[in-house]
């Protein structure tokens, strides 16, 4: 067996807890060194309830001279500095999403990585999911005809408990709806349809920059042709959590709840019906697993990982984009009230 | 006072009522708006304005302290669950006295008069009486703490409103639900008093709370001062679906007389208990408790008194349908609460915040309707 490659995690938030230790834990190629947190007690208290056996410190600077890799959990606005740090260092990279606030700091990494020679992966989970790769294939295989369309939504109220709670402050979490899950749809709607050549973009900041709902409308100008595609997200809303691919012989539909398959609708002698898609050898393990898979394989081969910091430059791009020429999503019933108080002469005394 | 150069600090500000707060103070160009977070995760609609988000506990006094920060005026929209609410409030008004607030508004409820408010408690002089029921009777002891300490020197006013309405809220997204689900009924026809309070309206009886010093120490029922029936408010619900969904009619004699032949509601009531509680021990020994009918309607009505989120978290972690099964005859049963919630025949009189504050509704229900419409429609639930 080779050696295994020593890592450590920056970062012990909720990600962490829930995805990044179990997929490392069941990975026979990684070794976990250390757990990093500025919250000494709470790395310790993760090591010891997971049986972990690594150290705990509170300073990355500390155990990059004892690993391989590290995966990158920080808060966001902390990404490009420490990835900076840790390629600086000769370390290969896994960074969580968004790989950096804006563009630049993403081309920073991405740059500095080529020039060390070094790994550094974007941890877009649901790229790893085999409905990615399905859906990839229904497309080029030209299952639905020609592609006309896209509505791609994925909305809950919001449930996420992280440590720092970053994720409403603008300067640390970069946006909101958009720039977390919207990074993940942006990601995978142009590896399958290409650049987007247009979009239209709105959203419900009242002045936070932390925007609970999107919605967005895009031209994809790729292999397929001009194809249109909406994109809706909410923090505050139950949505369908699916994406529906129309095409002129059939529609493709990916369940957010059932991401390992695609279900293919159609018409036959006139009557709907619907057809299951599975890949029959896929990984076993979870999206995370597989995530981190490809970036053990990267290290070990030289190889490119499946999300690299270029297509996270392009997604960030854009994002930038829809935050800079941004709209306000109408809504009339929280204008209606109008002016407020004795000023108004329907109310007061 | 002039409230628009005062911080806002608003509790309960991720729920309904308090995230409208925060959306309304916020149009009307207030310097700063605090809002009390429990939950960071729970605090998506705020987030998107530039209030501060301060972490805190209403059963915290010290964390109250540093949430209130220097805020003068706070809106006491925050709801703990029964046994908490008194300590809550009473933690609220102890902070806020210390730092010498200059205004409380006190948001309570008509239901302080049960959840069937009985006939004379149609004005704010009907004298409180215990209900048995512990929201009911802990918002009631809360507006004694209050008006305490407005004899203090506190400057408070007490809001009651009834079935606050609106955009965001559970009680147009829930109707919706059961709707969908075949689960509503028009109770005695749907004759009883819905007594809305559009939340707009509530806001602005908040806002000459803080505006005129003639309601200090008084307590005021908020409705939209309509006669709207929860027959008027499940068909105006009704009417948004299409095809529009067949909802019966179920007399409360009926009712009563199904509940009493079903045991399903206990032992349902049993079987989720059983499954918070996973001792043996506690099996055993709940199972040789006399649970009569009487102690499981309180179970109910205690379950229905929290806020919706709470109450769906419960009820999903029990994992207890959200209504009673339909009985034989596939007549739907509405449960107790919901059967004690639409059964009342009195209607609030908005006249002392009339007189007193100058309130007069401004949404009516007609066009409060419409904006829920159009706020369902951009939830997705339309």
């Amino acid at each position: 067996m080779t050696e295994r490659i020593g890592l450590a995690i920056l970062g012990c938030g909720a990600i962490t807890r829930s995805e990044h230790i179990p997929a490392v834990q069941a990975h026979p190629g990684v070794q976990l060194v250390a757990l990093v947190d500025t919250d000494l007690p709470r790395a310790n208290a993760l090591i010891q309830s997971r049986g972990l056996g690594c150290k705990a410190v509170a300073d990355y600077h500390e155990v990059l001279g004892q690993v391989d890799a590290v995966i990158n959990a920080l808060p966001n606005h902390l990404h490009v500095s420490s990835n900076m740090d840790c390629l600086g260092a000769g370390r290969h990279v896994l960074c969580e999403k968004p790989l950096a606030i804006l563009a630049a700091g993403a081309r920073s990494c991405t740059e500095f990585a080529e020039e060390k020679k070094l790994v550094l992966a974007v941890g877009m989970n649901r790229r790893f999911a085999a409905s990615h790769s399905l859906l990839k294939l229904v497309l080029e295989e030209n299952l639905l005809g020609s592609i006309q369309s896209y509505d791609f939504q994925y909305g809950g109220s919001f449930d996420w408990r992280s440590a720092s709670g970053f994720y409403f402050n603008r300067a640390k979490a970069g946006g909101g709806a958009l720039v977390d899950f919207g990074v993940h749809m942006l990601d995978s709607v142009i590896d399958w349809f290409g650049p987007v050549s247009a979009f239209d973009y709105q959203d419900d900041d009242w002045g936070s920059g932390v925007e609970a709902n999107m919605f967005l409308d895009v031209k994809h100008a790729g292999r397929f042709g001009d194809i249109p595609g909406h994109l809706r997200i909410s923090r505050t809303f139950a949505l369908k959590n699916r994406i529906l691919v129309r095409g002129t012989a059939a529609i493709a539909e990916i369940s957010v709840q059932d991401p390992e398959v695609v279900v293919i609708h159609r018409t036959i002698g006139g009557t709907p019906a619907s057809q299951t898609l599975q890949l029959e050898k896929f990984p076993a393990g979870s999206s995370y697993w597989r995530q981190l898979d490809n970036f053990v394989h990267c290290i070990t081969n030289r190889g490119r990982p499946e999300v690299d910091g270029w297509q996270a430059v392009r997604v960030l791009e854009l994002i930038e984009s829809c935050y800079a020429h941004k709209g306000r999503i109408p809504e009339p019933w929280a204008e209606s009230a109008g002016e407020i108080g004795a000023s108004n002469g329907r109310v007061g005394k | 006072m002039n409230w628009r150069n005062e911080t806002m600090f608003v509790t309960g500000a991720t729920g309904f009522i308090g995230g409208r707060v925060s959306e309304r103070m916020m149009q009307a160009g207030v310097p700063k708006v605090r809002a009390l977070v429990h939950g960071m995760h729970r605090a998506a609609r705020i987030a998107r304005m530039p209030v501060e988000l301060c972490i805190g506990d209403l059963q915290d006094r010290e964390s109250l302290r540093q949430a209130l920060g220097g805020a003068k005026v706070v809106i006491h929209c925050g709801l703990g669950l029964p046994g908490t609410i008194v300590r809550e409030t009473e933690n609220m008004l102890a902070v806020a006295y210390a730092a010498g607030v200059k205004r409380f508004i006190h948001v309570s409820t008509a239901a302080v008069y049960g959840i069937t408010p009985p006939a004379g408690s149609e004005t704010e002089e009907a004298p409180l009486r215990r209900t048995g029921d512990p929201y009911c009777d802990q918002k009631a002891a809360a507006e004694k703490v209050v008006l305490h300490y407005g004899k203090r020197g506190l400057p408070v006013v007490i809001l009651r409103p009834s079935i606050v309405w609106g955009p965001y809220s559970a009680w147009s997204t829930r109707l919706m639900d059961d709707l969908r689900a075949g689960q509503v009924a028009f109770i005695d026809g749907g004759r009883g008093a819905c007594n809305t309070s559009y939340v707009d309206n509530l806001i602005d009886a908040m806002v000459l709370g803080l505006e005129n010093d003639r309601g200090l120490n008084q307590t005021f029922f908020i409705t939209d001062g309509e006669r709207v029936s929860w027959g008027d408010f499940i068909r105006a619900h009704m009417a948004l679906m299409e095809p529009s969904p067949e909802v019966g009619v179920i007399s409360r004699a009926e009712i009563e007389a199904s509940r009493g032949k079903s045991s399903g509601l206990l032992l349902g009531s049993i079987k989720a208990t059983a499954q918070v509680v996973r001792s043996k021990e506690f099996r055993q020994m709940l199972m040789q408790i006399p649970l009569t009918e009487a102690v499981m309607k309180k179970a109910w009505i205690w379950v229905s008194s929290l806020p919706a989120e709470k109450r769906e978290r419960l009820r999903a972690r029990l994992g207890v349908p959200r209504r009673a099964a339909k009985s034989a005859s596939a007549q739907f049963i509405p449960d107790a609460v919901t059967e004690a919630t639409q059964s009342t025949t009195v209607f609030f009189s908005i006249e002392k915040a009339r007189k007193v504050l100058g309130y007069e509704p401004r949404v009516r229900f007609a066009e409060g309707m419409k904006l829920v419409e159009q706020w369902l429609r951009y939830a997705a639930y339309l």
